[in-house]
């Protein structure tokens, strides 16, 4: 397998298949994280662990799988990585674990994972499987970085926790709170759809 | 006891909606909520499954779990138990409800991955609820979700109407429509204490 | 056949998850039981200067920490609050002197309330309007901090955190008072 083709499956997920953008897939870390960008960060990464895995597991035991009961093995396997992921953050991370809270668990329902396992890895070789969920996840992790910085920076003044707004700045703090995240997500939403017109006139 | 049953109540349908606060069952939110009669039949699958898998989420966790010491398998043993619930759910209403499954059926496999029903079965053990509570606890938090996806259905009618900026069709609007509606549960806020 | 197989592979599949699980979880569990002991014992430590070894006692209701300076004699007690908060449990560390009369300092262990609002209780200058309050009468909150009469300034626009948090410390307090007075006996 030449690389020129595994390139195009990488590059698919950070844009053209936009896990959050474009197919609004795995929406709730993707709001509420997303309060700092040091959050979207771990979030995203924890996302991508999981992904990584259980894609490759699941396309290593493709050809073995009775067909009745595939989403119910592919579900037993995406949570056994998510409870590795939540133990290693627990054990070596404890601040982040403690702020991600319930959506590290949550990450065994999210519906970006069980898609690719479905969608990908059970037709496609393990290389290929890991390339497109590698390029998936970053999408992901860009999505949630960008959302985390937009929020932390109108709602805390800062971002990644350095501060850059001055100290007469008054904090919106609508955007951290829940409503915020659904008004960010839907302006970026729609700012990514004009971005995509005007590429395709160009 | 019951002044703690009706906080819990008050508080997960409204101040501390699942939708518009911890932000769980977004995708069913955003997907079946374009129309009144999917979010009917949506809402009233959700509230059904809920209810009964806080019950049964609990007595595994009390009874097995925790007795013989392996929590680490929390997740894996609940996501089994709502798949399991809800496969045996769509059997049994298929077979003695034909009516009832015409209208909940198309919705019923969905419901495995709202992360509603996961996310209130840990909620159920952070918070420490009894069999009870639980069981309340679950009930009023499908509750509350179907209030948000029936109003949300019935803002979404009205919008189809409505002269919406192209760039902000679709997916767009229906986002900045939730955000308002999560301002306004915000009103709610401080009912509880 | 065909549901033995069915059964076979989802038999496997469970015996290998819980397989790796476990064996995981043996690995970690100590680091993580070994995390949770060290922040709390740094949290004492911040508030209680002279401390240099803690020993945790076997309180019935609540758990209550003895602070030792380097002499090895007593220098505090610290103890665990928990209640409910706005958005759900509130766990906080509160320190006081020798003698049981003081506060020392307060630290938030863990708190799930609204990031902005509820959660500013997790700052400084909240948590040091607690130091030097009497433990001997509830603690009162209001629009001015008034050491006088036991009293701190809420935070504005989070008044039921604020609440929650001086409903929290007071009910612990008489719980802990007794062990820590048995304890010093």
């Amino acid at each position: 397998m030449s690389k020129t083709k595994l390139l195009p499956i990488f590059k698919k997920g950070l844009w053209e298949n936009h896990p959050t953008f474009r197919q609004l897939l795995g929406m709730c870390p993707t709001l509420a994280v997303t309060t700092s960008a040091l959050n979207g960060l771990s979030m995203g990464l924890a996302v991508m662990f999981v992904l990584v895995f259980s894609t490759f597991i699941v396309s290593l035991i493709r050809r073995l799988v009775p067909a009745q009961v595939r989403i119910a093995v592919y579900t037993i396997i995406i949570a056994t990585f998510v409870t590795i992921a939540d133990i290693f953050l627990k054990a070596n991370f404890p601040q982040v674990s403690k702020d991600l809270g319930p959506y590290v668990p949550l990450i065994v329902v999210n519906c970006i994972i069980l898609g690719r396992c479905e969608a990908f890895a059970s037709k496609n070789t393990p290389l290929k499987s890991v390339i497109d969920a590698l390029g998936i996840s970053s999408g992901f992790l860009w999505g949630l970085m960008l959302l985390g910085s937009i929020r932390e920076f109108f709602g805390s003044g800062s971002i990644f926790g350095i501060t850059l707004l001055a100290k007469g700045f008054k904090p919106l703090i609508v955007m951290i709170l829940p409503a915020g995240a659904f008004l960010v997500l839907g302006f970026l939403v729609s700012l990514i759809n004009f971005i995509e017109k005007r590429m395709k006139k160009c | 006891m019951l002044k703690d049953l009706a906080l819990i109540f008050i508080s997960a349908v409204l101040t501390n909606n699942f939708v518009l606060t911890y932000f769980l069952g977004i995708c069913p939110f955003l997907g079946v909520s374009g129309q009144m009669e999917s979010a009917w039949g949506m809402g009233t699958a959700v509230t059904f499954v809920m209810t009964l898998s806080s019950a049964i989420c609990w007595v595994f966790y009390h009874f097995i779990l925790v007795k013989f010491n392996i929590i680490f398998l929390e997740y894996v043993v609940f996501i089994l138990v709502i798949a399991s619930l809800v496969q045996i759910v769509e059997m049994f209403i298929r077979k003695f409800s034909p009516p009832l499954y015409e209208m909940l059926g198309i919705y019923l496999p969905l419901i495995t991955t709202n992360c509603a029903i996961l996310g209130m079965a840990l909620f159920m053990v952070t918070k420490k609820y009894g069999f009870i509570e639980s069981v309340v606890f679950g009930f009023s938090a499908g509750l509350g979700f179907s209030l948000v996806l029936i109003i949300m259905a019935g803002i979404r009618e009205e919008l189809k109407y409505a002269d919406v900026p192209k760039n902000f069709q679709g997916a767009g609007i229906t986002l900045i429509t939730a955000g308002i509606l999560a301002l306004i549960f915000m009103g709610f806020s401080g009912i509880t204490s | 056949m065909r549901t033995l197989k069915i059964i076979l592979t989802l038999a496997l599949t469970c015996i290998f998850s819980a397989g790796v699980l476990s064996l995981s979880d043996k690995l970690a569990e100590h680091k993580i039981k070994e995390n949770q002991k060290k922040a709390i014992n740094q949290a004492i430590f911040k508030m209680i200067k002279q401390a240099a070894k803690i020993q945790a006692l076997a309180g019935k209701k609540i758990q209550i920490y003895k602070a030792f300076d380097k002499n090895g004699h007593t220098a505090g007690f610290a103890f665990i609050a928990e209640g409910s908060g706005y958005q759900g449990k509130i766990s906080i560390l509160c320190a006081t002197d020798v003698s049981f009369r003081k506060l020392l300092g307060i630290e938030i262990i863990e708190s799930m309330e609204t990031p902005g609002l509820g959660a500013r209780i997790s700052e400084d200058w909240f948590k040091q309007q607690f130091r030097g309050l009497s433990v001997l009468k509830p603690i009162t909150y209001g629009k001015k901090a008034d050491l006088n009469n036991n009293q701190i300034q809420a935070i504005t626009g989070a008044t039921i955190s604020s609440r929650s948090v001086v409903r929290i410390i007071n009910n612990a307090m008489k719980k802990a008072e007794k062990t820590a007075k048995n304890e010093q006996n």
